[in-house]
């Protein structure tokens, strides 16, 4: 037929962490929520316009874009397009692919069942910046690889890496041991040194009764790592009412995510500066303001 | 149809997983240790054991390249053994498909082995949940179809996008459905046909993937990628391929294919429910239908045929009741009165309860009559129809009512299955 695709069989243990434990910061700095986007302007009535663009008329559920289509706004909007690749990774069942069907508005999966190989979902959000006042749509590209499928077939790996803009990592509330494992798990898949926006997603919120991380321990890791740590209850929400639709459970996630992205481009442009440029700064200027314009 | 499946090493009886379906307790170990025991018993004496029947339940055994056995409990629901034997074989291609044949046949760590049949749960519960899919290929092992009008243009989209892949495999679907699909697609085997394109349906929604798959029949040791991307909602444009390109590379690539023939897939994907081009209009009397192409193992179904709702001519069975009535006519047919498909790796072994082989001619026509419906169906060298109608149409209609409708699915000149 043609030439085929590598896999492991036996018993071999893959990715074995070469790197052993990395303490140095992956993340670049810790953003302020809202200092680049608008995070409230989904709620007024200009963002609200803009909503009706990814969501059905009934305005509950989103619409799904085939990769053939996307969203318009409405044309009074002067709006750009920008287009980014999210590689999400975590251990199995942690919870990566229900993250993803509740980020883009599908129905949210209430067994577990190994994800395959890789599957991808765009999830469209439009976002206003604090600075310049105009209105992006983000296109988001996540690609999710189910982890024993990562780990059999070596060409996974290496294909959600490629040219993604950012990782999150995923724990799950309810596992202690994937929130421990994720310095370990984070050198496995990126450096410290390069360009990808890390992010960390905490799964299972709804399950926080029951967890036994601490919001201590959110805070130290991301301070020592520089990497935000955002939260997701993958469950549907039975009260949704007309104002409180899903897009609300999922705005803080879509936001946060949009602006490290944003910001890291801006970073590229020479527009921001990045931590480490400013703390040669700070030697000099005592400010204490985090960015640089 | 409540059931369990348990599927064990052969070697050493050992439990790799066990499935149920309905609302049943799970079986006891020492059950499931008596089941494979006197399978175990029979073949130590050169026995194969295959099936047997208790008062209302049926029990299928088959073992699988020597290594895998594979037990089958059933409610008795009239089904033929043909059908059962089909389902088993079914559930080991699944597995197959996801985990391919070598770690199936050389065991060395039954644990690890057990990890990766994970991936195949949801596959193979699609199987025994029967009644609840929307389609029937798992059923007839001819692939669903739609019929639809406008097919040079997107099979012309398809030939130029597969061959972009650098491949030859290509089709596309609509809600787990072949629309078009290259030559070489339908040269896969039907049970290869069905297993992808149920594989596709049983994943969650997403706008593309890229699935490793070892193809049951084909290349069942060697693995290829399974790409599909979304169009637009329900309709997937689905390769098999080597390792380049790369997923993103066949996404950047889409639109130049695609993006031409666009009002096609949208037009495409209305066909769903219906499954067949609105120009081919059937008698109002069926409330549903299957058609099964047994020489190009495709098959067609509808229990929505008309466009406007046919629940109002005097029917009131819902959809979901009349793809059950249909499926059970089908297993009450198949073996008991028409020959089972033959399955490749299943050589008939020996005698079996199905009256099919010990008929001495080959029925043609066969009819099951109720007080709130009637069915039919007939076949001929290549077609095999089942029909469903409600009570109101007179018996002796049925006959030239069957024959008209398979003439009109069939003989059309821009589309035929
Ligand atoms: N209560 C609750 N359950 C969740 C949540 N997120 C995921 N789950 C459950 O966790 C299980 C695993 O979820 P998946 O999303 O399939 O896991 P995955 O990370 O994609 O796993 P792999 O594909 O095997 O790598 C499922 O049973 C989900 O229903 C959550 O936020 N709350
Ligand atoms: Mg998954």
């Amino acid at each position: 037929m043609f030439s085929s695709v590598s896999y492991q069989t036996g018993c071999q243990e893959t990715h074995a962490s070469k790197s052993g434990l990395n303490l140095m910061k992956f993340g670049e700095m810790l953003i302020q929520p809202g200092t680049l986007l608008q995070y409230d302007w989904y709620k007024s009535w200009e963002g609200r316009e803009s909503l009706l663009s990814i969501l059905h008329r009934n305005m509950h559920h989103r619409k799904l874009f085939g990769l053939l289509e996307e969203p318009l706004l409405p044309v009074q909007f002067s709006s750009s397009d920008v287009q980014y690749k999210i590689f999400v990774s975590g251990r199995s069942g942690v919870g990566k692919t229900s993250a993803l069907a509740k980020l883009s508005g599908n129905e949210v999966p209430t067994m577990h069942s190994e994800t395959p190989g890789i599957q991808t979902q765009v999830v469209y959000w439009p976002a206003k910046l604090v600075q310049t006042n105009k209105i992006v749509m983000f296109r988001l590209h996540f690609w999710d690889a189910g982890d024993a499928a990562l780990k059999k077939f070596d060409h996974i790996l290496p294909a959600c890496k490629e040219n993604a803009d950012a990782v999150v990592f995923h724990f799950s509330f309810t596992d202690r041991g994937s929130f421990e494992d994720l310095p370990r798990h984070m050198a496995r898949i990126v450096s410290p040194s390069d360009n990808t926006c890390k992010l960390v997603l905490g799964t299972k919120y709804d399950q926080l009764a029951h967890s036994d991380v601490t919001h201590q321990e959110l805070r130290e890791f991301e301070q020592q790592y520089k990497i935000p740590v955002l939260k997701i209850a993958n469950i549907a929400n039975y009260e949704q009412s007309e104002l409180q639709t899903e897009v609300h459970e999922v705005a803080p996630v879509l936001n946060t995510l949009c602006e490290y992205l944003w910001r890291r481009d801006q970073v590229a442009a020479g527009v921001l500066q990045t931590e480490r440029q400013t703390d040669e700064q700070r030697h000099s200027d005592e400010d204490q303001m985090v960015l640089y314009f | 149809m409540a059931a369990y499946l348990l599927c064990l090493t052969t070697g050493g009886g050992v439990p790799l997983f066990s499935r149920t379906k309905g609302e049943i307790k799970t079986l006891p170990f020492a059950v499931i240790g008596t089941l494979n025991g006197v399978h175990m018993f029979a073949s130590t004496h050169n026995i194969e054991l295959l099936a047997t029947q208790t008062k209302d339940a049926k029990i299928a055994w088959k073992v699988c390249h020597g290594s895998i056995t594979l037990i089958l409990v059933t409610r008795d629901d009239g089904g033929s053994d043909a059908c059962l034997r089909h389902l088993l074989a079914a559930v080991f291609d699944a597995m197959v498909l996801l985990v391919g044949l070598d770690d199936l046949i050389n065991i060395k760590n039954v644990e690890r082995l057990k990890r990766e049949l994970k991936c195949c749960y949801k596959l193979i519960d699609c199987l025994l949940d029967q009644c609840n899919s929307q389609v029937f290929g798992d059923l007839t092992g001819a692939v669903d179809v739609v019929l639809g009008q406008e097919n040079t243009l997107l099979q012309g989209a398809l030939e130029g996008f597969v061959e972009y892949a650098d491949s030859t495999y290509g089709c596309l679907l609509v809600r787990g459905k072949v629309a078009v699909a290259t030559k070489k697609w339908w040269g896969l085997t039907g049970m290869e046909l069905v297993l992808i394109s149920l594989l596709v349906s049983t994943l969650p929604p997403g706008s593309s993937r890229d699935i490793p798959v070892f193809l049951p029949q084909g290349s069942p040791t060697v693995p290829h990628r399974l790409c599909t991307l979304q169009l637009t909602a329900g309709v997937e444009a689905c390769v098999l391929c080597g390792p380049a390109p790369s997923l993103a590379r066949l996404s950047d690539e889409l639109a130049r294919y695609w993006r031409p023939p666009y009002e096609s897939v949208r037009s495409l994907a209305q066909l769903h429910p219906r499954n067949f081009s609105h120009h081919l209009r059937i008698d109002p009397n069926i409330l549903g239908f299957v058609l099964v192409n047994t020489e190009a193992h495709r098959c067609l179904c509808s229990v929505q045929p008309r466009h406007e709702d046919s629940r109002r001519e005097g029917s009131n069975l819902s959809y979901t009741r009349r793809r059950a009535i249909l499926r059970s006519f089908y297993k009450h047919t198949i073996g008991h009165v028409y020959a089972p498909p033959r399955l490749k790796d299943d050589p008939n072994l020996g005698p079996t309860d199905d009256i099919s082989e010990r008929l001495l001619h080959r029925p043609q026509e066969t009819y099951m009559l109720f007080d709130a419906y009637k069915c039919y169906s007939l076949q001929t060298a290549v077609y095999r129809l089942f029909v469903l109608y409600g009570a109101q149409i007179p018996h002796y209609a049925l006959r030239s009512v069957t024959r008209k409708t398979l003439e009109i699915l069939t003989k059309d000149k821009q589309v035929r299955l």
